[in-house]
Formats: structure tokens, sequence, C-alpha cells
């Protein structure tokens, strides 16, 4: 099962990039754009993982809604422009369980998105990218039913490129996270991992190759 | 060296001279008139001796006496009168003289006019007074005289002098005392104030010093305290100010946020997400969105900081101005549907910079368009030029009363949402406000919820 995010951010603009994001890596949401309406359907439709609240909101502000949110055991992440430290305090000793300020980069939000629903334990650690299944509770990845035995390396960057589905991760970003080091020069041990994970699983479509930057995993 | 020390030690001083030249003064005179009186009566006692004992002599001598008769009788008819002081003298012979000085020496009485002759002087340690003169008796000129020893009037004189000084110089040491004690006291409001001048340097603005009486260094603490007060405010106003600006920046900076982050979210979608085109399209959108909406910010931000250097103004025919604010709004009007009504009275020409009340003009018609929802049926703004004013006017949702006090405020929106929907920047109606009062216009507004408002420029 998805996670379920309760999105609620009056900037349309900022909305539609976030609400675009969640999508295509595979979170299903729902959004609002008032303070107010989002408490009120709460009360009927509670069912999220997690609640990213702007904090300036028309009808309710993020620290009132805050409180229904944490009434049904939401955990709570802010976005808000409000870079002064008393707000971030304010809004950490009422519950919520992070912030992000603005502007911020959807990389960021995801990173701390995935910290708080892993530490509330509501993180879904079962990833699909078409006929292929990555079951991160288990260490174990299917291919349309039948399981596939991945070296350590090439699992971790499976593992990434399924939380980023459709967006591009760099090798620097793999190295990082996979490797666990700053990349010293040499990026061909990526490459090698992505050709072998394209052959074993039958991803030399899925996983494009993105001209100077890196690799996506597509399934859209 | 302290003020008090100084002024004391500077009082102290003179005080010793003039209490010196007074007292030497008055000795001087003290002691020439208690020798003329101490003179006075030896010539008085000389000539009456001399007179008794001239006209007994004379009485009794006649020229066939002897030379050691008439010498036994002169002799005698002195005794009669004289005492211890009496010195009669024949030449430089003594007839009789209880002195151990020969008064001669030192009073020479003229033998042409017969005067008397007055010697005062130190004969043999001693003080003395001789008075002589002349007199004849027979054929013996006599020398009468008159040895008196004063040199007790001058230990007399010595002692007084002495006890004068004594008296100065316990009035000047006493004088010094009061005069430090009465500088102290006033110099006190002098070292309050170098301690509040000292607290004032430290940040302590609201520090003052009490004063009280007529005198220069109370009127210098009332200056002082003026000055200190004229430094507080000013402090205070810089302060204000500066918030102010701090709290402006903060907004500025807080308003560029959103966009920014629009602009970097949609870029990252752009760059790095598989999309579809719709979806592409719309992100390049909020992308163009956010840049016109930062523009928009920025001309007004420039604007806004413009009109801090002062403006200037020409004589301008209204009707000029409303034409060409007419053509510049009309189009974009027009695209929403809402018309521009033009009222045009007779005006004589008001001193404007065109410029900036076009730029006021246009602000206020946006914002009367901005009232109307797009479903709303008869969306008209009417701009009215009326002797020394303008008047916009819209007859949409109106502004709520407690929003109308902060209207003008940078940043502020009656609705938030809204204003962000519509592109509003949040500083229209704050550049009106610095224009008109650029201009010297006051600026005013009425409006009822849901009936309309009226902003009026009055010159």
């Amino acid at each position: 099962m998805q996670n379920r995010i309760l999105l609620v951010e009056d900037d349309q603009a900022i909305a539609d990039a976030v609400a675009l994001n969640l999508k295509i890596v595979g979170y299903d949401y729902a959004r609002f754009e008032d303070g107010r309406a989002a408490a009120d359907s709460l009360i009927e439709d509670h069912a999220f993982d997690l609640a990213l609240l702007d904090i300036m909101l028309p009808g309710m502000d993020g620290f009132e809604l805050l409180g229904h949110v944490k009434k049904y055991g939401i955990p709570v992440i802010y976005m808000t422009a409000k870079a002064d430290a008393a707000s971030e305090i304010k809004g950490l000793l009422d519950g919520a369980e992070d912030y992000v300020i603005k502007p911020f980069d959807m990389m960021t939000l995801m990173v701390r998105m995935e910290k708080v629903l892993l530490r509330t334990g509501r993180l879904n650690r079962i990833y699909r990218a078409g006929d292929v299944e990555l079951d991160d509770y288990r260490h174990e990845v299917y291919k349309a039913g039948e399981r596939v035995e991945l070296r350590p390396l090439e699992y971790g960057v499976l593992l990434y490129l399924m939380k980023h589905k459709n967006l591009t991760v760099t090798r620097e970003q793999l190295l990082s996270e996979v490797w666990g080091f700053e990349y010293m020069g040499e990026s061909r041990s990526v490459d090698v991992k992505i050709s072998s994970l394209r052959r074993k699983l039958g991803l030399g479509d899925a996983i494009k190759t993105v001209q100077k930057l890196g690799y996506r995993l597509e399934d859209r | 060296m302290k003020l008090r020390h100084k002024i004391s030690l500077l009082a102290g001083s003179i005080l010793l001279l003039v209490l010196l030249i007074c007292a030497g003064a008055l000795l001087l005179y003290a002691r020439k008139t208690i020798l003329a009186l101490a003179e006075d009566q030896a010539k008085d006692k000389q000539s009456a001796l001399a007179a008794s004992f001239s006209s007994m002599a004379r009485y009794y001598s006649v020229p066939e006496d002897s030379d050691a008769a008439r010498e036994s009788l002169i002799r005698y008819c002195f005794t009669q009168f004289a005492d211890q002081e009496g010195v009669l003298m024949r030449g430089s012979e003594p007839l009789c003289s209880s002195v151990s000085v020969d008064p001669s020496l030192y009073a020479v009485p003229d033998r042409e006019d017969a005067r008397t002759a007055v010697y005062q002087g130190k004969v043999d340690g001693r003080q003395l007074l001789i008075v002589a003169s002349l007199e004849w008796v027979q054929a013996d000129t006599l020398y009468v005289g008159l040895v008196r020893d004063i040199t007790e009037v001058y230990d007399a004189m010595a002692r007084l002098t002495r006890l004068f000084l004594l008296v100065c110089a316990a009035g000047v040491v006493l004088g010094m005392g009061l005069l430090f004690l009465a500088v102290k006291k006033s110099t006190a409001p002098l070292s309050r104030l170098t301690a509040a001048t000292g607290e004032i340097a430290a940040g302590a603005y609201d520090k003052r010093v009490t004063v009280s009486g007529r005198d220069e260094v109370s009127d210098l603490g009332r200056s002082f305290n003026r000055m200190a007060e004229a430094v507080e405010n000013r402090i205070a106003d810089l302060t204000e100010q500066n918030e102010r600006q701090r709290l402006f920046i903060g907004g500025v900076s807080h308003e560029f946020k959103t966009p920014l982050a629009a602009v970097r979210l949609h870029g990252d979608l752009l760059q790095s997400a598989k999309l579809s085109e719709a979806e592409r399209a719309d992100s390049l959108q909020h992308i163009r969105r956010a840049g016109a909406y930062m523009t928009r910010m920025t001309q007004s931000l420039m604007e806004l900081l413009l009109l801090d250097q002062g403006i200037e103004t020409e004589e301008t025919d209204p009707a000029d101005l409303l034409i060409a604010v007419e053509s510049a709004a009309r189009d974009s009007l027009a695209t929403r549907g809402v018309t521009l009504v033009i009222d045009r009275q007779a005006a004589s020409p008001l001193p404007l910079n065109r410029t900036l009340m076009t730029s006021l003009l246009l602000n206020l018609i946006e914002n009367a368009a901005r009232s109307y929802d797009p479903e709303d049926g008869d969306k008209t703004v009417t701009l009215r030029a009326c002797g020394r004013c303008f008047e916009v006017s819209d007859h949409g949702r109106g502004i709520p009363a407690e929003a109308q006090a902060r209207i003008f405020e940078p940043f502020y929106r009656v609705d938030k949402s809204r204003s962000r929907k519509q592109g509003g920047s949040g500083l229209g109606l704050a550049l009106v406000k610095a224009i008109a009062d650029a201009h010297g216009a006051t600026l005013s507004l009425q409006s009822e919820p849901s009936r309309g408002t009226t902003f009026r420029v009055q010159f």
C-alpha cells in the first residue's frame, strides 16, 4: 500500500510542484488550499501517514491545523517561509516532526519525509516499478513474481532508484548514498551496477540514461 | 587638578593678597598717626619748657651778671621746668642733662629762623624722638632739647603688626576652607553632570540629572537634560526607522521566498522528472508567473527606493494626466472585462510628477479592478479628477474596517491567497501612499463591505 500524504498549501505553484513530485515517486495524496477545509475533511477521512502543512494559510493557520492533524496521530512536517527561529521552535514544541524552509528543493523534502515515515513506523518499504518489486523489509527483489538475486551494491542502487522513481538521480548521489562516500574520481562503478541491474531485471528501457546527469527509473 | 581646587586656590590667593594690602595700608597709617601724635606731644612739651624756661631766665638775669652767676641762674631756671627728658646745652657744652646722648648731634635748629628741629630715629639701639630749639638769654645762645625714648611705641607697633599678620593668616585659612566647601557645593552638579554624561555615553539614553536653583550650573544641567532628551528622541527615531527598515527587508525577503520556492521546485521537476507534455507546460507556466511576479515586485521596490531621494514636479493639467492613465490601463482592464470610466472636470494645473502620479493612479485602478470577482456582472472602475484631487472608485467587495488602517503597509494583504492568485505584489498601495506623501498630498479611503471603495488623493 502506498503512503498517503496530506498536503495543505495555499500557493498553487508550490502545491502543484509538491503534488506532482509526490505523484511521480509513488505517493498517494490529498491536497487543500484552505486550513479550515483541510481540518473539516479530516473528520471524514484521516487515513494519512504524513501531513505537509504550510503555516500561513487562509481559513486556519498551520499551527492551529496541527492540533487537528495530531488528533489522528498523523506526523507533521511544516513547509514555511518563516525563517525566524521562534516559529521553528514553536512548531517543533507543538509536536511537528520536522520543518523545511522555503525555498527548499524537492530532494530535501523527500529525504525528510522518508525519515519521519521511518521513525514513526509508517514507511511503506515495498517498492514497485513495472513488474519489478523490491521488498525492503526482507531485502528481496522479484521480477514478475520470481525472486532475483542481487549483489548488495546492486540492491542499494535499485532501492535508491525506486525511492526516486521517475526522477533523475546523479552518479554523485548514488555514490554518496549507496557507496557511502563522496565521489573520488571514478564513477564507472555506478555505470557497471546499472548495466547489471538492466540485465538481471530486464530494465533496459525503464532505467534511462539522462545525458550529463545520471539515471532515471521510469514507470509512468 | 579639579575645577573646585583651582577655583579655591585662585580665590584664596586673591583673598590673601587683598588682606595683606589692606592690613599693610592700615598698619602704615596707624604707624604714621601714632608717630605724629607722639611728635606733637613732644613738641608741645618742648615748646612749653622752652618758653617757660627762657622767660624766667630773661626775667631774672641782668647784663651785669658774671658768667658764673648767669650760668647758675640759667641752670636753676631750667631745673624749675625740666624733667629727666629735658636737655640744656650752650654750644656743644651740656649745662643740664640726664640722658646719655648728645641731642645737638641729631636735632639741629636753624640759627636764622629760630624754628624747632625734630629728629626721630635710632640712637644706640633705642628709638628716640628729639625736639630742640634755640633760646637766647643775654649773650648766651642756649640749646633746649627734649629727648624722648619711644622704643616702646615701636615695640607696640611691631606687636600690632604680628597680630595683624596672625589674624590675616587665620582669616585666609578659615576663608579658604569655607570657600572650598562653597565651591564644592556649587560644583557638585557638575560632578553629577559628568557622571550622567558617562552613563549616557555608555548607552543609558534615558538618564537625566536633577536640577535645582537658577545659577549657570543649573542652566547647564537644564540644557544638558534638553540635549539628552533630544539625543534620546533621535536615537528612538533612528531605532524605530531601523526597525521599520528591518521589518521591510524581512518582508521583502519573505515575499521573494514563495515565488523562489516555486521556481526551484518546478525547475527541479523540469530538469529531472519524467513529465507529460501537459505537466511540463504547467511547470513552465508556474516559473513564468513567479518570474513576472518577482519582476513586478522588484519594480515596485525600485520606485519605493527612488521616492526616498525626493521628486521633481511640474505644473500638469489633470486632464492630460488622465488621458495618459486611461490609455495605459484600458487594454489590461478590457481583457478582464473591467470598464474604466473617466470623469474629467475642468481643473487648474497641479504641481506633480507625471510618471509617479501615473503610477499611483494605475496602482489604484489595478487595486479597484481586483475588488471584483471574475464572475461579477458590472465591473466598473471610475477615475475622477475633481479640482485639487483625484478619486478612484469601484463597487466591488470593499475593505473590512479593521483592515483599512493597515491597508497601506507594505506586504499587508486583506486576503493573502486571493492577492497572490491575482498577482498582487503586496506593495501597490504602499507605493501609492509613498507617492502621495512625496507630493505632500493626503490619501484617504471610504469603503463599505460589498458596496465598494473610493480612494482619494487630495492636494
